[in-house]
């Protein structure tokens, strides 16, 4: 239903169409501007002119492309302006609803969006902030991968092994032991709150916190060490103390040397995850198995009682019950858990940072470390573009993980 | 978002039977489990608190002891009155927190609820184009915008200002994504009346839809609060001078500082928690609510 207001002339029409036009195309080019790779630095950086010229002479080429871009969307808002202007209505409602949207799509276009053109750019070339870019082509995917062929090289190979372990160990666990403890707090208990509470608290605290709490327990003085001597004691044993943190041994080694194996350190990747590895796995399953607890128990809380009751009466015991209803019912926020998990686990980085510092002999090594690393210049020069290279290599994996994840889980439920 | 109200079954006729003693057993074998459970999840934060009271050399005694021989409170005065020089001293740490969080927060419910209030309130052309662009940008991991953030941070001369966390922080697809949610849940008839009225989209958006939509504006609220008092790798990058450091920035040089002085970090990191455990004592309902929806329908 559109009523055309006569009053409205053709050319007021296509005036604004052309001023949304370049209104888009301008607000994009400053945003691309803003991201334009050139070297940054207090000479540059210290007036507009001088930040323009360094654009004029090192990032014609991105500005280029982007321009191409710009005038499509452009094009498009444009055509969307013209459509909409004769229809009083419908024009106000489309001024005040991107005006609405105006904060969010300004901050996203520049902060996330527009950075992230940056970095593919950057990625193929090197890149230091201090200098202008330097076009190497694919020289930094190849370099990340060069530990295949070089041993001295297998610095980010080691730390895409080590968050493999860490996911594969880490997502399954913290996955079950939410549903155990939702199942437990959504069967028939008083205090039902007051328990959730008491649950979930350890899991607002910051991961800073709990790794530093985790890193005293961990010293060969510690509570862990205690625990388990303790417990050792119990059954007349003896437990040596060991430096959780700093101790690199493998946990495949372990088990072949206890069999009077051994793996020489060349085979690094047979060896497993390190018990420095495994003992932060141990404290991130503690802290987010909670979390994902309270995402099941809102799911649990929404499912129709009278199921449980049919099943009863046709004589299902609890067991039954939680494998035939409970679990096919929780898959779409299993799939959710899992997918948020692997995402998180594959870009480890506070724990690391803190309590090994990639160590002992790398086996905590993780992506996002190295990618910090390099793009500070913790341990040599400054390198940007090749820890973007590998934040895209990562970025990549954890598509491809969520997509199977997806594919596997959903595919699954359709028996159901 | 639905509140919950969780009601208990209504007692059926089996149940009124009396119950055999295996029914009591395992009663309470679940409570037992539960309290258990309970206590472990909570063992890191009870040993670290009693752990702040030892001295230095009790803290890191073999075999520990459960409490200190004697109550040690020097040691949250010492940690109170940490100063490391060009203004790096706890309290301004602390407040340093608390101004960003709640700057971060209090602009994230009014930046969130306005982009929700477009997407679920209103009808354009483009609308449902950028919503899928919005779910699209939330796939993208933060290692990939992580680097070129510093780097466009250092040309906007943002680097070691509050800018750089406040700015980006201002919105979150996330938030927008809860809020639409629950917008969109809100009865028609409220806002067809203003319409009647002649009321405009801002006042419909003041009046009418930011008073219903409380419970979830203050679940956005704490959500972001606790997000930027409990975030490390940003403030890490991007303030790097000892006036502007953020606690938990803070206590990670602490912990490089003071060694073996266990005692003192861990006073650091109760300092840290604490507010967040108040915070969420009090509001747990809608934390918990908050958690769920994200969880589920983001």
């Amino acid at each position: 239903m559109k009523t055309v207001d006569v009053n409205v002339s053709q050319s007021s029409r296509i005036s604004a169409a052309v001023a949304t036009f370049f209104l888009i195309v301008i607000i994009l080019m400053v945003i691309a501007l803003l991201n334009a790779p050139t070297m940054g630095g207090p000479k540059v950086m210290a007036s507009v002119t001088t930040y323009l010229a360094e654009v004029q002479r090192t990032a014609l080429p991105f500005l280029g492309a982007v321009a191409v871009l710009a005038i499509v969307i452009g094009l498009l808002a444009a055509r969307m302006v013209y459509h909409e202007w004769p229809n009083p209505r419908r024009r106000l409602n489309l001024i005040t609803g991107y005006l609405f949207l105006s904060p969010y799509l300004i901050i996203t276009l520049i902060f996330t969006v527009g950075v992230v053109f940056f970095a593919f750019y950057i990625s193929f070339n090197q890149y230091d902030i201090f200098t202008p870019p330097q076009w190497v082509g694919a020289a930094n995917y190849t370099k990340a991968f060069q530990g295949l062929f070089d041993p001295a090289q297998k610095t980010f190979l080691q730390s895409i092994h080590n968050v493999l372990w860490y996911a594969l160990i880490v997502v399954p666990l913290q996955t079950g032991i939410a549903i155990f403890l939702a199942v437990l707090l959504n069967s028939r208990i008083q205090f039902k709150q007051f328990f959730r509470t008491i649950f979930y608290a350890p899991s607002v605290t910051s991961s800073v916190v709990i790794t530093l709490i985790f890193m005293w327990f961990y010293l060969k003085t510690g509570y862990i060490n205690f625990f388990i001597s303790k417990a050792f004691e119990l059954f007349g044993l003896h437990w040596e103390n060991i430096n959780w943190l700093g101790d690199p041994r493998g946990l495949i080694q372990l088990i072949v040397e206890a069999f009077g194996g051994r793996i020489p350190s060349a085979q690094w990747y047979l060896k497993g995850p390190s018990i420095a590895w495994m003992a932060i796995m141990f404290q991130n399953i503690f802290t987010t198995a909670p979390t994902f607890m309270i995402m099941f128990l809102a799911a649990l809380q929404d499912v129709n009682p009278t199921l449980y009751e049919a099943a009863a009466i046709d004589g299902a015991n609890n067991w039954q019950q939680f494998w035939k209803i409970t679990l096919p019912l929780l898959r779409p926020i299993i799939l959710l858990v899992v997918v948020l998990g692997t995402i998180g686990t594959l870009q480890v980085f506070d724990q690391v940072y803190l309590a090994t510092s990639g160590g002992p002999l790398g086996t905590s090594l993780t992506p996002v470390f190295i990618i910090f690393r390099e793009a500070l210049g913790v341990q040599g020069p400054i390198n940007m573009g090749y820890a973007s290279a590998l934040a895209f290599i990562l970025a990549v994996m954890i598509f491809f993980f969520t997509f199977l994840q997806r594919r596997f889980i959903e595919r699954e439920t359709e028996l159901y | 978002m639905a509140v919950r109200s969780i009601q208990p079954p209504k007692e059926t006729i089996a149940q009124q039977l009396p119950k055999p003693w295996s029914y009591y057993v395992g009663i309470s074998l679940r409570y037992l489990v539960l309290t258990l459970i309970g206590l472990i999840l909570f063992t890191p934060f009870i040993l670290a608190a009693l752990g702040t009271f030892k001295t230095d050399a009790e803290i890191t005694a073999f075999p520990p002891k459960l409490f200190p021989a004697e109550w040690l409170w020097g040691n949250w005065v010492r940690v109170w009155g940490t100063d490391i020089g060009n203004g790096g001293t706890f309290p301004r740490w602390l407040l340093n927190t608390a101004f960003l969080s709640v700057t971060v927060a209090i602009l994230e419910v009014i930046f969130c609820s306005m982009a929700a209030y477009a997407f679920a309130r209103m009808e354009f052309p483009g609308r449902d184009a950028v919503f899928n662009f919005m779910l699209a940008t939330m796939m993208i991991p933060g290692a990939v915008t992580l680097i070129p953030a510093y780097v466009l941070m250092t040309k906007l001369h943002f680097i070691n200002t509050y800018w750089s966390l406040i700015v980006p922080g201002a919105v979150s697809a996330g938030s927008i994504f809860m809020l639409t949610q629950f917008f969109k849940a809100i009865p028609k008839d409220l806002e067809e009346a203003a319409v009647i009225d002649g009321a405009s989209h801002m006042e419909i958006y003041r009046e009418v839809i930011l008073p219903l939509a409380r419970p979830a504006l203050l679940t956005v609220f704490i959500l972001q609060f606790q997000a930027m008092w409990n975030s490390f790798l940003q403030p890490l990058l991007y303030l790097n001078s000892a006036d502007k450091y953020v606690l938990n920035v803070a206590l990670s040089i602490f912990q490089q500082q003071f060694k073996a002085q266990w005692n003192l970090t861990l006073v650091g990191a109760m300092f840290n928690a604490i507010p967040v455990m108040i915070l969420f004592f009090i509001f747990s309902k809608y934390y918990i609510e908050g958690v769920a929806y994200t969880g589920i329908k983001g």
